[in-house]
């Protein structure tokens, strides 16, 4: 039991709890310490002190504050709410919600309680605490839609759909007279159960729910959609074409629903010439839509594709469409069109008549198609890119979209150096616009210009924002251009700062984690229940997104470079070359440090004075901006860890995670996951040129196990491992795979690594690794991976291949770095 | 490319494509207050040619727009406002933004009865300006002064949804005879006014309005007769920092 207090402390004791509800902390904390003064030991007014502490960013005092709180009152469910909700805070869940169950027993009528606990289950997915929460707090207010609503989305979550449909079954049965056609809540709710109706696949239900219930729904592009799509899977196919008409008379940009009718109305996939009709109706009905005219293209053939793709192609390069090409290049998956696209836009050029103004815009859009169509990998050749963004430069000597190309050209001859100034030239032929500022940025990045891709992007963060542009990305989330700049100092080995970068995303990715809480009680209120799920839903698995899978590679690769041993390469001097490298990277670092401590200090300087307080300042002040606490780590695998783990729990279909994996397990001697690892990628691509070199440094380690190997995991491990057979002759297994890969510069790379892993002369192997450069597919791309793996082997062979290579592609930018 | 209604999901890219484009950037919630408010309102511009990259590949937007409903209108009146809308400099002048904006309208009218729909552009955006004066017949409000952040004035504009109306009741009495299985044919005219084509620079309209506070109960303001320690409020609540810094 709370311990009773006079009433002018129990007075002061409320006005502890506004103060800390309105964030007036200190005010908080001063009453807390009157009570305090006259009862010492009030287990209540202790907790309330620790939250506000906590609050404060004191946590280090607040959890002891709270734990002694708990000493002095064990019995008071306030000591013990406050102890979850500190728990919380710390994402500690599980002693969190021990820490309200606790509290909830004690004081087994608060609501109060009951809600925060029942919101930590859901954010937790434990989805049957949720059910016994929601049903409690159901019983408590019966007469709130929302606390029935909750309980079915429990239910729903849970996968029982038939009890969640049942629990707003229910609570409809006890409306009196039906709510108003304008409200929301309710109609909501309609199109919410309708979906947990669908979603158990009885769509004869759903529809008769959706004709009589929702007959009147205020979401109609949803009653729309699910019409045609219970009629269509009912088989109704006249009415579902009927409905799909409907939707397209809505948005005629939309290529679904042309697929749906087509599917309703019974057309074959092989009858172009009906498909084409439907298309044709649409664009006659719709002058303006895109997709009616442009959809034909991916179905027609021989000369009705030319046909068509002539008059869409003149249309749009009439009118100077910059994005025709991006609009196109899907089909170049087909050579035949790719090719007449290309005889088609030839032809206009030759075509025009040169006097005519408005022909001089379709000529330079011509132009600029042929330059992106040779751009473009699958069709690629630089030289005639050049060619024809010359001439459309030519044409329009101030168009921004023509320069940027002509910088993506540039990129993809490896020219990273000059890309990164010609978009920097497109750049200032549009100071406004922030795309190709942003263009601009990322290769300067490339480009490893990591200041001036800086203050580049400064030209469009916030000015007002403490700490400058960096802190403006990082408080926007700002993932690609953090992403880069890590990428950038990685390459460039500065460890800290990338590491410093690779973090913040981290960070990134965590708050994501946690932005849906506020979301669980939020939406009940809202009642927009269908868009709460999906986020549910999403939330459970955000982390498969490639933004994070690159991210968490990078910081994963970068690891595994601080573990690497340097004493295992046997090359002589390398410690002592190593020493010098750290001696050097440490001088940076400080030089870097005072710089950023001058600009800071200069950055003040400037600050209005007047406009003192700004909210940077209660920020805390990063005690490791470098990253140098980060980079001296002792145990790079263990930090590995946080990146690797998410990663393959949420993308496990992603090889260069599996890869990833394995290297991390290797080291970590977790020899079980690391071959479950090595399965995984084998079961996706059994032929790629890692998977060959892990492949083989895990027979080696069967051949000659560890003599602190456990006999029955070695025996495991000898089991599950699955190419054993094939590889009972590792020299011979891989001869074999360069043979059958010999005219693929990586995999043939990947088998000189293996060799030097079972034994082969070091010399040798560089030898190998050097001859690439003369290899008929080679490709400068190629050049800078045997550049790389010379690099890594300290090989005396570094510059004799660097100028080789150099003299066959003289302007790529990564072989001479 | 394809428009249609925004999803979770496509939250990432679609913030990816505000920061590429725009100067007024929000955190990842903000977008999700939107999604998880109106869902019924906000639209992308999908690449659903592209061929996939990967076991995990996230469809690339070429455009957004990002749509609420005025919470407490001061003029009491059921309004709509444009938060952000952009497309990508590789996808102009397709008529994306256009479009984008014609189907949030619809919604707007539809599900929330909206009787205009406002939004503030930058006095220099000259494109954009085009879009909506010309193309979608918005009008000039006030100018509101030194509104965006690093000083220039914003254009406060708005639209009558009354053709909108219009619009969502003749789609009405056809989804009524399409269920009565009427067959009379209507013919039905296209809604885009004249052909200009929406060339949308990449700064559209954009603003950093206070977001609320997300995670507020008011269950929890019913006072009751025990002393209800209210301490979950100070940590639930999402008070997201725009809100905070344009107090000050």
């Amino acid at each position: 039991m709370p311990q009773p207090l006079a009433p002018k402390e129990a007075a002061q004791f409320r006005t502890i709890i506004r103060s800390f509800e309105d964030k007036q902390y200190k005010r908080g904390l001063k009453t807390a310490d009157l009570i305090l003064k006259k009862h010492p030991k009030h287990g209540d007014t202790m907790a309330m002190k620790a939250l506000i502490l906590n609050s404060q960013g004191k946590s280090d005092e607040a959890f002891p504050l709270a734990k002694e709180a708990l000493t002095v009152d064990m019995k008071s469910h306030i000591c013990w709410h406050v102890y979850g909700l500190l728990y919380r805070s710390v994402k500690n869940f599980e002693e969190a919600i021990k820490a309200y169950k606790f509290a909830l027993k004690l004081d087994p009528s608060s609501a109060q309680i009951q809600r925060d606990l029942a919101i930590l289950q859901v954010h937790v997915r434990d989805y049957q605490g949720y059910i016994q929460s929601r049903t409690a707090m159901l019983q408590a207010r019966p007469q709130l839609r929302s606390s029935w609503t909750a309980l079915a989305i429990a239910h729903h979550l849970a996968g029982n759909l038939a009890e969640a449909e049942n629990v707003l079954t229910t609570y409809e049965g006890t409306l009196k007279s039906p709510p108003s056609r304008y409200d929301i809540e309710h109609s909501e709710a309609v199109m919410y159960k309708n979906s947990i109706i669908a979603e158990q696949g009885d769509y004869q239900r759903a529809l008769d729910h959706l004709e009589t219930a929702a007959k009147h729904n205020l979401d109609r592009l949803a009653v729309l959609e699910c019409r045609a799509d219970y009629l269509l899977k009912l088989g109704r196919k006249e009415e579902a074409a009927k409905v799909y008409r409907l939707l397209l008379d809505r948005n005629s940009e939309h290529t679904l629903y042309y697929e749906k009718l087509e599917e309703a109305l019974e057309i074959p996939a092989d009858d172009a010439a009906a498909r084409k009709a439907i298309y044709d109706e649409y664009a006659a009905k719709f002058p303006r839509c895109d997709i009616a005219r442009r959809a034909p293209l991916d179905f027609l053939s021989g000369d009705e594709f030319r046909q068509v793709a002539e008059s869409y192609l003149t249309l749009m390069l009439n009118k100077g469409v910059p994005s025709l090409f991006a609009n196109l290049k899907h089909l170049y998956s087909d050579s035949f069109k790719k090719d007449t696209l290309r005889e088609i836009a030839e032809k206009y050029i030759t075509s025009q008549d040169i006097d005519s103004e408005s022909k001089d815009k379709g000529e330079a859009a011509a132009l600029y198609y042929l330059a992106q169509h040779y751009n473009y990998h699958m069709s690629r050749d630089l030289a005639k890119a050049h060619e024809y963004v010359d001439r459309a430069i030519e044409k329009d000597p101030k168009s921004v979209d023509f320069h940027m190309t002509k910088a993506r050209i540039l990129k993809h001859e490896g020219n990273i150096k000059a890309a990164a100034e010609m978009m920097n030239t497109a750049r200032k032929l549009d100071l406004k616009d922030r795309y190709i500022n942003s263009k601009c940025a990322k290769y300067q990045l490339r480009n490893n210009e990591n200041e001036k891709a800086l203050k580049t992007v400064g030209l469009f963060t916030r000015a007002e924002t403490v700490g400058g542009p960096l802190a403006d990305l990082l408080e926007m989330q700002c993932i690609w251009f953090l992403t880069e700049d890590g990428e950038a100092y990685a390459r460039q080995g500065n460890t800290g700062l990338a590491l410093k970068r690779f973090h913040a995303l981290n960070n990134i990715f965590d708050v994501w984690q946690d932005d849906q809480f506020d979301f669980h009680s939020f939406s009940l209120r809202k009642g927009q229940i269908r868009a709460y799920i999906d986020m549910v839903r999403w939330e459970d698995h955000f982390r498969d997104h490639p933004v994070y899978t690159r991210v968490a590679l990078d910081a994963v690769n970068l690891y595994l470079k601080m573990a690497e041993k340097p004493s295992a390469n046997g090359t002589n001097g390398v410690g002592e070359e190593d020493a010098l490298e750290k001696k050097k990277a440490a001088k940076k670092a400080r030089k870097e440090q005072q710089r950023l401590e001058r600009e800071e200090a200069e950055r003040q300087a400037k600050q209005d004075p007047n406009k003192g307080g700004q909210a940077g300042d209660a920020k805390k002040k990063d005690e490791d901006p470098l990253g140098l606490t980060l980079a001296a780590t002792t145990n790079p695998l263990g930090e590995a860890m946080k990146f690797l783990g998410p990663m393959l729990q949420s993308s496990p279909k992603s090889i260069e995670a599996q890869i990833a994996g394995f290297e991390v397990y290797m080291r970590r001697e977790k020899y079980v996951l690391a071959l479950q690892c090595l399965n995984r990628a084998l079961g996706i691509d059994a032929e790629n040129p890692r998977v060959h070199e892990q492949v083989v440094a895990f027979r080696k380690l069967l051949d000659n196990p560890p003599s602190d190997l456990p006999p029955k995991v070695f025996e495991t491990l000898k089991a599950e491992f699955k190419p054993s057979e094939e590889t009972a002759d590792l020299s011979k297994f891989n001869e074999a795979f360069q043979v059958k890969h010999q005219d693929s510069p990586l995999h043939v790379l990947s088998a000189i690594k293996a060799k030097l892993q079972l034994g082969v002369d070091l010399a040798k192997c560089e030898k190998e690794v050097a001859g690439l450069v003369d290899h008929a597919n080679a490709t400068f791309s190629h050049a800078v991976a045997a550049l790389e793996t010379l690099k890594s082997w300290r090989s005396a062979e570094v510059n004799a291949f660097r100028q080789a290579a150099l003299a066959k592609w003289p302007n790529v930018t990564r072989l001479s770095e | 490319m394809d428009i249609r209604l925004l999803t979770t999901a496509d939250l990432p890219l679609i913030q990816h494509a505000n920061l590429e484009n725009l100067p007024e950037n929000y955190f990842l919630k903000y977008y999700l207050y939107h999604a998880l408010s109106w869902p019924q309102l906000s639209f992308v511009a999908v690449d659903v040619s592209r061929p996939r990259k990967g076991p995990y590949d996230y469809p690339k937007i070429v455009g957004y727009v990002l749509a609420k409903m005025e919470e407490e209108p001061t003029d009491g009146v059921q309004h709509g406002h444009i938060t952000s809308l952009s497309v990508m400099r590789t996808h102009r002048r397709l008529g994306i933004a256009e479009k984008l904006m014609r189907q949030s309208q619809l919604a707007m009218v539809e599900t929330f009865q909206a009787k205009y729909v406002s939004l503030h552009v930058r006095v220099s955006n000259v494109a954009a300006r085009h879009l909506y004066e010309d193309t979608l017949r918005f009008r000039n409000e006030k100018t509101e002064s030194k509104y965006y952040a690093d000083g220039e004035d914003a254009y406060s504009m708005r639209l009558d949804l009354d053709d909108v109306a219009e619009l969502a009741k003749r789609y009405a009495d056809e989804e009524d005879e399409d269920e009565e299985g009427k067959t009379k044919k209507k013919t039905t005219t296209t809604t885009n006014g004249g052909d200009a084509t929406a060339a949308l620079k990449s700064d559209g309209v954009d603003e950093g309005d206070a977001v609320g506070e997300v995670g507020r109960d008011p269950e929890a303001d019913g006072k009751e007769k025990k002393i209800r320690v209210a301490v979950g409020r100070g940590l639930g609540v999402g008070d997201l920092v725009e809100k905070v810094e344009t107090k000050q």
